[in-house]
C-alpha cells in the first residue's frame, strides 16, 4: 500500500491517504499524492519537504529525501506514544521491530525473507479458507481450544489447515492457532532486541483483534496500538521531513526543497 | 493384531537388547554421578580419540549432540532454540548447537549455574571442560567456542585431519597425520591432568584403548556378516547397538561380551539363512542420521520387503588395521581413529573417487552389501549430514546404477519428517529399484 | 584524459573483465593455477613461474549447474564458484588448489575434482587450531603442495626461489597496506569500491603486474582532487569475502567504507610472511595465523585450564579493535553470507567485543544473489540512520 500523510509544522495531520500499490501502481505515488493534496486543499509547491519511505522509496521522483521505514516508524510511533521503547510493525510483506530511546531508533531487526510472520501469512490462509482477511480476527476470538499449528512455513501451514479441518477441528480453533503461530514468529524476532515497555504494535495486522491478543500472550506484556496503525510510517516520515527542513532553514542554507513535478516514476532511461 | 504384525516385521536380535539397555543404564548412572558432583565433560562425538582418555581419567561425559536429539525427541527443544535466537545466534546454525546454546544461556544466566528444572533426562550440569573436535564439521568446534559467552570453561579442540585421497599417499603424509594425532593426544593428557590435578593411569588407558579396539573389530566383523543374503540384521538393530562401541559406554569388558554374543547370533542366522525380515525383496543403504523419533517407520517398510543392510560409515566401526608393534597406547588410539576416514582411501584411490571422505564408502557399501537402493535423509539444520548427499546420489547412479530415494527431515524440527510422505514414495521407488536391477545385470554387475 | 591502462582505471577495467590478462598469458604459454580461498600459499605458485588466479563466484549469475552436485542450503559463494566452473567460465585454468579452510571449501573441492578434469589438482588440508603440533602438520601439508606443484611444473624449487617469491608477495602486501593508509584521512582519498576493484584486479594478475598497478594507484590517489565525498559515517566492514561493488555501493551511498576486513579487502594483506631460513616455515606461520578468517580456533593460551571471556574475545578479535581505532570507524557492519558457520558462530561474541569499546555495530546476512541487495540496502540505511 502507498500511504501519504501531510502535516503542519506542529505535526497536526492535514490529510492521510492510503492507496493500493500493485505492480501497476508502484510508479504511481504521484496519483496518491494528488488525492492527499486534494483532501488537504493544497498545491504541490506548498509542500516544504517530502520524505519517502518503505520499499518504494526510490520510486518517488518528487521526494526530497529517502529514509528507511524503520526510522520513520520509530519516529511516528514516538510522536503518538511518548514512552515507547519497543515498536513492532507487522506489515503486509515484512515484520520489523525497533528499539527506541528518547524518540530515536537505536536498534532494529527485520524479517523480509519469509511470509510467515507477516500479513501475507494471513492473506494466504484466508484465501485457503475462502474467508476475508478482515474476518479472521473476530473468528479467532471465539476459539475455546488451544491448537498448535506446527508448520514454520506458510505453505506447509496451508496444508496443515486443510488436514486439521478434515480431522474435524473447529474453524475458530484453527484460526486462533494460526494467529498464535504468526505472533510466535514475530515475538521471536522481537526478543532479539530485549523487549522493554512501552511496547507499541503497528501495521495493518494490528487491526486484527486476534493477533493483538496472541501477541500479548506471546510477548507476555501489554500492547499499545495507535488509532490508525497503518499510518505510523508515513507520519514519522512527515515529522522527519519537518525536522530536516527546519534544520536546513536554521543553517540559512538555500531551500532544501527540490524542484519537483508530480510525475510517475521512470524506471529505465 | 496389525500392530503386532507390524512390530514383528523386523526380527530383532536378542543380543541387541542388552546393548540398547546399556545406553539407558549408562546414562542414568551418569546422571546420578553428576548429581553427586562428579566432574563432567561436555564432548563432541570424537571418533574414539578423546573418549578413552576421558574414561581412563574417570570423568563423566555427556554429548550435547545426543542430548539435543533427546530434547528434540521429547519436544522440548523449542524454548531453547527461541532463547538462542533472542541471544543473537543466526538462525541457520546447527539446530543442536542452538538448542545447547539456549540451554546453557538459561542455566548460566538465569539460573546461576543450576540445572534447569524443566530439562529432560536430568539435564546436563556445568562441565569442567569442553571437548570439541574438528571432525565432521566446523560447528563442532566453533559451537563450543561460542559457549564461552556463558561459561568460563576451557575448550580443548581435537584435530581430525582429512587430507585429499591422492594427497594422503604422498611420501610421509600419513606418518605426519599420525604424528599430529599422537602429539595432540599427549598434550590432551597433560591438559586433563592439569585440570583435574591428578595423573593419568597409563595402564588403565592402555587397557581402555585395547578394549575399545577389540570391541570395534568384533563389531566390524559382525557388520561384514550383514553382506549375506538374506541380511541377518536390520539397520534398526545397528542403530540400537552402536552407541556402546562408538561412545565407550559403561563397563567395556561387559560390552565386549555383549558384542561377542551379537556376533554369534548374527553368525548363527547367516549359517541358517535367517533374514531380519520375512521376505527380503530390497536391500537398502541408509545415510546419514536416522529419524530417531520415528524409527517405527522402518517396520512399515520392512512389511514391504525393505531390509536396511548397511548405514552411515561414520557410525560404522573403522576399517580394521594391524596395530601390533605399536606399544604406545596413544599411537594405537591415533591410528585407529584415523581409520574412520583414511581406512577407505586406498580403495578410493584405486577406484578414482576423490571424495574418499564422504562418498567412496557408500560405493563400497552398495557394491559389497549388494544394495538395490540408497535411502538418503538430508536434515535441514545439519548441513554436514546433508550437503554431500546429492553428490553421493549421483556417484551411486553413475558408477553402480544404484538409485537413491531422498526424504527430508531435521534434527530439531522433527515435524519436517513425514512418514506418510515417505511411504507414498516407497512404492514408485520399488519400481525404480527393480528397473535398475535389470540395468545392473545388463552392465555385468552381479546384484 | 584518464589513462585506462594505469592505476584505478585499469583496476576498474580488470574488475569488469577479470580473465583478460591470464588468457593473454596462457596464449604465451604460461600455466594458470586457480584458487578459491586466500589460504592457498600463492608464493609457491609464483616461485614456479606459474600464474595464480583467484576463482570467484558471481552474484549476477543465477546458479543452475551446481544444483546437480550441491544442495541449496550451502555456502552460496562456493556454490556459485562451482557453478561458474561447471559452466566452463574458468576453462583457461590448468589446475586448481583447494584447502580445508572450511566445510564448504572441503566439500566443493572434492566435487570439483570429480566433475572437472584439470591437469592439476591439489587439496591442502588445514588444522583447526594453532597448536604447535597442528602447525607442524600444516607445514607438512604445505611441503606436500610444493612437491606436487613442482611435479606438475617439472621443476624443482630452491629455497632462494621461494624466498624471492615471498619478497614479491610481501611487497604486494605492503603496497596494499599503503593504499589503505589513504582511507585514513577525512574524507578518505579512495573509496571502498575503488579498493575492492584494485584488490580483485590484484587477484587476477601476476604478482609483479599487481605491484605495478598498486604503485600507479597509490601515486594517483595521493595526488587526486576527485576523491570520495565526505559522508556522515566512517564504516568498518567485516565479512567472509566481499567481491561485488554492488554491495560496496550500497554501503557507500550513505557512508565512507574506510576499512573492510574481508578476503576481498585487507585480510590477506595485513601482515607479512616472515623470511625464515626454511621459507616454508614462514609461510606456514603466516597462512595459519595471520589470515584472520573465523575458521581458525584461536585461544588466548594453548590448552588453558582456565578461561576468561573477555580475554578470549581479545585474542580472537583484537586486530579488529586496532583497525577500528586506527581508521577511526564510527560503526561496524558484520556482513555475512548465509550458511557460513564459522563466521556465524562469531555472533554475538563479536558484537559483545565491539560493544566493549563503544563502536556501534550491526549484523546483516545476505545470500549472494541480486535479490538480496534491496533488503541489504534497507538494513544498511537503517543502521546508518541509528548512528548518525
Amino acid at each position: 500500500m502507498t500511504k501519504i500523510v501531510l502535516t503542519q509544522r506542529d505535526h497536526r495531520v492535514l490529510s492521510a491517504i492510503k492507496g493500493p500499490t500493485g505492480p501497476e501502481h508502484r510508479q504511481l505515488a504521484n496519483e496518491v499524492m494528488k488525492m492527499a493534496l486534494e483532501k488537504a486543499n493544497l498545491q504541490l509547491d506548498e509542500i516544504s519537504y517530502v520524505v519517502a519511505t518503505g520499499y518504494g522509496r526510490l520510486n518517488v521522483p518528487f521526494a526530497d529525501r529517502q529514509i528507511t521505514e524503520l526510522t520513520c516508524h520509530a519516529r511516528g510511533v514516538s510522536s503518538l506514544f511518548t514512552n515507547v521503547r519497543t515498536a513492532i510493525d507487522i506489515g503486509g510483506q515484512d515484520a520489523k521491530c525497533m528499539k527506541i530511546n528518547n524518540g530515536k531508533m537505536v536498534d532494529f531487526v527485520m524479517n523480509d525473507k519469509c511470509a510467515a510472520g507477516t500479513g501475507r501469512f494471513l492473506e494466504i490462509i484466508a484465501a485457503t479458507l475462502g474467508a476475508k482477511v478482515e474476518q479472521l480476527g473476530d473468528i479467532s476470538l471465539k476459539s475455546t481450544k488451544k491448537l498448535e499449528i506446527s508448520s514454520f512455513c506458510t505453505i506447509f501451514a496451508q496444508q496443515e489447515v486443510v488436514t486439521r479441518l478434515s480431522d474435524g477441528e473447529n474453524l475458530e480453533d484453527i484460526i486462533a492457532g494460526l494467529h498464535d503461530a504468526l505472533a510466535s514468529r514475530v515475538a521471536g524476532l522481537a526478543r532479539r532486541l530485549k523487549i522493554e515497555p512501552d511496547v507499541v504494535l503497528t501495521g495493518g495486522v494490528a487491526k486484527n483483534a486476534g493477533i493483538v491478543k496472541a501477541m500479548k500472550e506471546n510477548l507476555g506484556c501489554e500492547l499499545l496500538i495507535p488509532e490508525d496503525p497503518l499510518l505510523t510510517g508515513a507520519l514519522g516520515a512527515a515529522i522527519l521531513a519537518n525536522e530536516y527542513f527546519q534544520k536546513a532553514m536554521s543553517k540559512a542554507e538555500a531551500s532544501p526543497t527540490k524542484a519537483r513535478r508530480l510525475e510517475k516514476a521512470i524506471f529505465f532511461r | 493384531m496389525a500392530e503386532e504384525a507390524k512390530k514383528k516385521a523386523i526380527s530383532r536380535l536378542k543380543s541387541m537388547y542388552p546393548l540398547r539397555a546399556k545406553v539407558d543404564e549408562t546414562y542414568l548412572k551418569s546422571v546420578e554421578a553428576m548429581r553427586a558432583g562428579k566432574p563432567t565433560v561436555w564432548a563432541m562425538l570424537n571418533f574414539y580419540y578423546g573418549d578413552p582418555i576421558i574414561k581412563a581419567m574417570d570423568l563423566e561425559v555427556v554429548y550435547p549432540e545426543n542430548y539435543g536429539a533427546a530434547m528434540a525427541a521429547m519436544g522440548v527443544a523449542q524454548s531453547y532454540l527461541d532463547r538462542a535466537d533472542a541471544e543473537g545466534f543466526p538462525t541457520h546454525l546447527c539446530g543442536y548447537s542452538r538448542a545447547n546454546l539456549g540451554y546453557t544461556s538459561r542455566m548460566m544466566k538465569e539460573l546461576k549455574g543450576e540445572i534447569p528444572p524443566e530439562a529432560p533426562l536430568g539435564g546436563m550440569p556445568k562441565p569442567i571442560f569442553l571437548m570439541a573436535s574438528t571432525a565432521v564439521c566446523d560447528a563442532r568446534y566453533k559451537w563450543f567456542q561460542a559457549l564461552g559467552r556463558y561459561m568460563d570453561v576451557p575448550v580443548w579442540t581435537f584435530e581430525a585431519p582429512i587430507p585429499g585421497v591422492k594427497e594422503l599417499f604422498m611420501e610421509g603424509s600419513y606418518e605426519r597425520m599420525v604424528d599430529l594425532g599422537v602429539k595432540h593426544a599427549r598434550e590432551f593428557v597433560v591438559f586433563v591432568e592439569r585440570v583435574l590435578g591428578k595423573k593419568m593411569d597409563w595402564d588403565r588407558l592402555s587397557e581402555t584403548v585395547d578394549l575399545m579396539i577389540e570391541i570395534n573389530e568384533l563389531w566390524h566383523e559382525t557388520n561384514e556378516l550383514r553382506k549375506a543374503k538374506p541380511c541377518p540384521m536390520h539397520g534398526r538393530d545397528f542403530w540400537s547397538s552402536m552407541s556402546p562401541a562408538l561412545f565407550l559406554m559403561g563397563d567395556l569388558k561387559d560390552s565386549l561380551q555383549c558384542f561377542r554374543n551379537m556376533y554369534d547370533e548374527v553368525k548363527y542366522r547367516v549359517d541358517n539363512h535367517i533374514g531380519a525380515i520375512a521376505q527380503e525383496k530390497y536391500r537398502l543403504l541408509f545415510a546419514e542420521l536416522p529419524p530417531w523419533h520415528s524409527l517405527g517407520f522402518f517396520n512399515r517398510l520392512a512389511e514391504r520387503g525393505w531390509n536396511f543392510v548397511v548405514e552411515s560409515f561414520g557410525y560404522h566401526p573403522p576399517m580394521p588395521l594391524d596395530l601390533n608393534g605399536f606399544s604406545d597406547p596413544l599411537e594405537r588410539l591415533t591410528r585407529f581413529s584415523l581409520q574412520v576416514y583414511v581406512g577407505y582411501y586406498r580403495d578410493a584411490l584405486e577406484q578414482n573417487v576423490p571424495a574418499g571422505s564422504f562418498a567412496y564408502p557408500y560405493l563400497k557399501y552398495a557394491r559389497e552389501w549388494k544394495c538395490d537402493g540408497a535411502f538418503l535423509h538430508p536434515l535441514i539444520s545439519c548441513r554436514s549430514a546433508s550437503t554431500h548427499l546429492p553428490y553421493v546420489s549421483n556417484v551411486l547412479m553413475e558408477r553402480l546404477k544404484v538409485p537413491s530415494l531422498t526424504i527430508e527431515g531435521d534434527i530439531v524440527d522433527l515435524r519436517l519428517f513425514d512418514p506418510e510422505d515417505a511411504i507414498s514414495k516407497a512404492e514408485p521407488f520399488e519400481e525404480t529399484m527393480e528397473h535398475y536391477r535389470r540395468i545392473r545385470r545388463q552392465e555385468g554387475l552381479d546384484w | 584524459m584518464i589513462d585506462k591502462s594505469k592505476g584505478l582505471s585499469k583496476a576498474k577495467g580488470i574488475y569488469a573483465n577479470r580473465s583478460h590478462r591470464v588468457k593473454e598469458l596462457k596464449a604465451e604459454g604460461k600455466k594458470i593455477i586457480g584458487y578459491p580461498c586466500m589460504y592457498v600459499p600463492l608464493e609457491i605458485i609464483t616461485a614456479l613461474d606459474l600464474i595464480s588466479y583467484r576463482t570467484y563466484g558471481d552474484m549476477a549469475e543465477p546458479v543452475t549447474e551446481a544444483d546437480r552436485a550441491l544442495p541449496t542450503a550451502f555456502c552460496p559463494i562456493m556454490r556459485s564458484c562451482l557453478d561458474c566452473a561447471l559452466k566452463a567460465k574458468d576453462d583457461f585454468l590448468d589446475g586448481i588448489v583447494t584447502t580445508h579452510s572450511c566445510d564448504p571449501q572441503e566439500k566443493t573441492a572434492r566435487v570439483w575434482e570429480s566433475y572437472i578434469n584439470y591437469s592439476y589438482f591439489h587439496f591442502i588440508d588445514m588444522p583447526g587450531t594453532l597448536r604447535p603440533e597442528a602447525l607442524e602438520y600444516y607445514r607438512g601439508q604445505i611441503g606436500d603442495f610444493k612437491k606436487s606443484l613442482e611435479s606438475f611444473a617439472a621443476k624443482e624449487l630452491s629455497s632462494d626461489k621461494v624466498k624471492a617469491a615471498i619478497r614479491l608477495h610481501n611487497r604486494q602486501r605492503a603496497l596494499v597496506r599503503e593504499l589503505y593508509e589513504l582511507t585514513k584521512p577525512e574524507p578518505p582519498l579512495i573509496s571502498g569500491t575503488e579498493i575492492l576493484q584494485v584488490v580483485k584486479a590484484l587477484m587476477s594478475l601476476p604478482v609483479t603486474e599487481g605491484n605495478e598497478l598498486l604503485d600507479q594507484a597509490i601515486s594517483e590517489v595521493q595526488g587526486r582532487t576527485d576523491g570520495p565525498q565526505k559522508k556522515p559515517a566512517r564504516l568498518l566492514v567485516w565479512s567472509n569475502t566481499l567481491d561485488d561493488i554492488d554491495i560496496m555501493q550500497i554501503f557507500e551511498a550513505g557512508a565512507n567504507v574506510v576499512i573492510d576486513e574481508s578476503c576481498g579487502g585487507i585480510r590477506a594483506y595485513r601482515a607479512d610472511v616472515m623470511l625464515t631460513d626454511d621459507p616454508l616455515d614462514g609461510l606456514t606461520h603466516y597462512y595459519a595465523t595471520e589470515i584472520t578468517c573465523a575458521r581458525t580456533f584461536r585461544e588466548a593460551v594453548f590448552g588453558e585450564a582456565s578461561k576468561d571471556y573477555m580475554v578470549d574475545l581479545e585474542s580472537r578479535f583484537g586486530h579488529l579493535k586496532h583497525i577500528a581505532k586506527e581508521w577511526n570507524a564510527d560503526g561496524a557492519i558484520f556482513l555475512l553470507v548465509r550458511y557460513c558457520d564459522p563466521f556465524a558462530f562469531e555472533m554475538p561474541s563479536i558484537k559483545d567485543y565491539f560493544d566493549s569499546f563503544g563502536i556501534p555495530s550491526t549484523y546483516i546476512e545476505y545470500d549472494y544473489t541480486q535479490g538480496s541487495l534491496a533488503p541489504l540496502r534497507t538494513r544498511v540505511e537503517a543502521f546508518l540512520e541509528t548512528i548518525s
